[in-house]
């Protein structure tokens, strides 16, 4: 965590290198929350790279009582929803196995990914809530700050999205219903 | 962990992504062409909430201060004048103003600048019989 900060306090200063640094690490995780948001992996990769410049620009706005993952996956949530409302496809196109990139980066073998499922059922903001406290095992109030929510509203939705994908991973039969 | 959370977990992993070496040669190469805004860049900084609260109060003791001053002049009774003791106006003695003056300083230059209109009329006249040989 120290070294976070000095890496921060570096990048601050204008250092590129100790922002790479600072970044090396949540890369991957990011593009592959970025991946299952977008409707291409260059998207997804656009997206990453729009996120990381951004962060730099404006770090100097960091607040250090924040987790520096929340304060970047805020940044990404914002990027990601920038990139789908400017692209002509629609959620419901990403379905489509031949395009979509979340089924193309999911090995053969893992023939039941829950994501699938919580893409299909969790509206946007409850599927990035649900994906920062499983994936990502966020507390509460990071969630909800990432989210620019309430934490109420994060516990109640992550509590239906509970319910919602309990149902998913018992029953192979999925409903087509949406929740949210 | 229950049954239900290890397998978000393990299935969010088996989600297979790699950053390739030409996005990370990307993300370098914007990074260096980058330079982060400095604090004095961003919006102005909000005023602590002391500031309102001292504000607030000054404003509300100023207020105080008007009312007190304003009900305690209102509450000095002058005393009454006697009639008899007031002392008559010599009304001989008494100047006579001659308010005429101000009201033809007023009207002066529109005056002056009717007469210059008049003026310019006739000799535009002047000149336009001479044109036609009038």
């Amino acid at each position: 965590m120290t070294d976070e900060l000095q890496l921060i306090s570096a990048a601050k200063a204008g250092s590129a290198d100790a922002f790479a640094d600072l970044v090396r690490s949540y890369r991957l995780r990011l593009l592959r929350f970025l991946l299952t948001r977008c409707a291409s992996y260059a998207d997804a990769e656009d997206a990453l790279q729009d996120t990381l410049i951004a962060a730099y620009r404006y770090i100097h706005s960091y607040d250090p009582r924040w987790r520096f993952s929340t304060w970047i996956y805020r940044i990404a949530i914002r990027n990601a929803q920038k990139i789908r409302s400017e692209s002509v496809v629609e959620f419901g196109d990403l379905s489509d196995e031949e395009s979509d990139p979340m089924l193309l980066c999911i090995n053969a073998s893992e023939t039941n990914n829950l994501w699938v499922s919580a893409r299909r059922v969790l509206n946007d903001d409850v599927f990035a809530a649900t994906w920062l406290r499983y994936a990502e095992d966020m507390s509460i109030s990071d969630i909800a700050k990432a989210l620019d929510r309430s934490d109420s509203w994060t516990k109640v939705n992550l509590l239906r999205a509970r319910k919602a994908l309990d149902i998913e991973m018992n029953k192979e039969n999925n409903g087509s219903e949406t929740y949210g | 962990m229950d049954k239900l959370a290890e397998k978000l977990k393990a299935d969010a992993a088996a989600i297979d992504v790699h950053i390739s070496d030409d996005l990370d040669r990307r993300i370098a190469a914007s990074l260096q062409g980058v330079e982060p805004e400095r604090p004095s860049q961003a919006s102005p900084r909000s005023r602590p909430a002391l500031f309102w609260w001292a504000s607030s109060l000054s404003g509300v003791a100023a207020a105080l201060a008007v009312i007190a001053i304003i009900n305690s002049q209102s509450q000095t009774v002058e005393p009454p004048v006697a009639v008899a003791e007031t002392s008559p106006v010599n009304e001989i003695l008494t100047p006579v103003i001659d308010w005429k003056t101000e009201s033809a300083m007023l009207t002066q230059p529109l005056q002056r600048e009717l007469e210059d209109l008049r003026s310019d009329i006739k000799k535009a006249e002047e000149k336009v019989k001479q044109d036609i040989g009038l």
